[in-house]
């Protein structure tokens, strides 16, 4: 994962009331768009334009799960879990620590297993 | 005719098979690649596909050409050599997978 990001834009986009519950519902379970809105009290555009910018920063991580009848959704998972800023020597650090991908692997997915099989040889 | 003995049936069906079942892990690793966006899982499908799908299926038209006798047989080995190229690919891609962390 990238370590190149600001923390002007993190806090910027943690200081927003919708993308802090889109990450604070899908910490709980992978969530789809429509769930968010209903969850977040939020329009779709708005829940759509919030996890764009949690996904440009690799806090969401969007996975496609295919549903019983064949057909396919997305659905958002929040990787972030935790956001410091220390003040040391006249700056500012910021870290961000994410979620093991591991955890978000369905173990009753085929592919799933076999990547993280693969992935931990 | 695609084989003209028991044992040339037998060679069909089980390269066959294999392709299949090489096709199946394919597809998983590639949708291990799309669901998480895996470098190694990226790699390790193409290796396969080249490994057991590309191969295979040129070895199979290829010695159909041969057999009928629209391709000369003086082609007969630098074709071999292409479709060993392919799965010397094919595994290169799968080695590289393993190193190749997402």
């Amino acid at each position: 994962m990238s370590e190149d990001w600001d923390p002007d834009e993190v806090l910027d986009l943690l200081s927003d009331e919708y993308a802090r519950s889109i990450l604070a519902e899908t910490s709980v379970e992978p969530m789809s768009a429509k769930t968010l809105r209903d969850r977040c009290d939020a329009s779709l555009p708005t829940v759509y334009r919030r996890i764009e910018r949690l996904k440009e920063h690799e806090l969401i991580e969007e996975q496609t799960k295919v549903d019983p009848d064949g057909g396919h959704h997305k659905v958002y998972s929040a990787t972030l879990s935790s956001f410091s800023i220390e003040l040391a020597d006249g700056e500012y650090v910021g870290e961000i620590e994410r979620t093991d991908r591991a955890s978000m692997l369905d173990a009753d997915d085929t592919a799933d297993r076999l990547t993280y099989m693969w992935e931990n040889l | 005719m695609l084989a003209n003995t028991p044992i040339g049936w037998a060679i069909l069906v089980v390269s066959f098979a294999a392709t299949a079942v090489g096709t199946y892990v394919a597809y998983q690793a590639y949708r291990g690649y799309r669901r998480h966006q895996s470098r190694p899982m990226q790699y390790l499908s193409i290796g396969l596909v080249l490994l057991l799908g590309v191969s295979f299926v040129s070895a199979f038209f290829g010695s159909l050409l041969f057999r009928g006798g629209v391709a000369p047989s003086e082609y007969r080995r630098p074709f071999t050599l292409l479709v060993r190229s392919f799965q010397l690919l094919g595994v290169s891609f799968i080695a590289y997978s393993l190193y190749r962390r997402s």
